[in-house]
């Protein structure tokens, strides 16, 4: 599973891949982080708020720092 | 462009129906200019349309949703809907144009553009 990260680098989005890091942890399910920094790349995903975090490719959510529980839902195919 | 959360500052999220008649050109100009104007940033309604995750996470994550339909067919708040996000809609024909028939000109943009953004700040107020 490939967990992505989408943000320039501001605290928001440092927090948001830490708790991603926590979750993965946590649940033990096997998935690697990617930080996506790029704005061109963030913007072909079609997201226009950052951070952002996507699991295979499906963003799941744009300008809010998940829980580390939410992020757990998500990693199990939750909503 | 995309933007860091991490402010204050509202998220305005604009997008038109630019379908085959004149009131679709009508309603992309529209918003190209309410655009320019600072209003809020441009998204696309056929990504949306085609349920593209960014897009729909995008839309549902905004302050504000501006959705310009160019005719009462009203294609971009029926998309809006069928993905339970929020959205205000606006629909230029309610603004004196007649689908099929009256020709869109610069004037008539920056005309229409003007009353719809005074609607959008008077609903925001």
């Amino acid at each position: 599973m490939k967990v992505q990260i989408l943000g320039t680098g501001c605290p928001k989005c440092r927090a948001l891949e830490e708790r991603a890091r926590e979750a993965i942890s946590v649940s033990g399910i096997e998935a690697r982080i990617e930080k996506v920094t790029d704005v061109e790349t963030i913007m072909a995903m079609g997201v226009m708020m950052t951070p952002a975090l996507a699991i295979d490719g499906t963003v799941r959510s744009v300008g809010r720092v998940l829980t580390k529980g939410q992020i757990i839902a998500y990693l199990k195919g939750g909503q | 462009m995309a933007g860091c959360n991490c402010g204050d500052e509202k998220t305005v999220i604009i997008t038109a129906c630019s379908g085959a008649a004149n009131t679709g050109l009508l309603a992309d100009q529209v918003a190209r200019r309410l655009r320019s104007q600072k209003l809020g940033s441009m998204s696309c309604l056929a990504a949306l349309g085609a349920e593209l995750s960014g897009y729909v996470e995008s839309a549902r994550s905004a302050d504000r949703n501006i959705v310009l339909d160019g005719c009462p067919v009203a294609c971009g708040a029926k998309i809006y809907a069928r993905l339970g996000l929020h959205h205000d809609e606006y629909l230029l024909t309610n603004y004196g144009v007649e689908k099929g028939k009256t020709e869109i000109t610069d004037e008539l943009v920056a005309v229409i553009a003007e009353r719809v953004k005074a609607d959008i700040e008077m609903k925001r107020d």
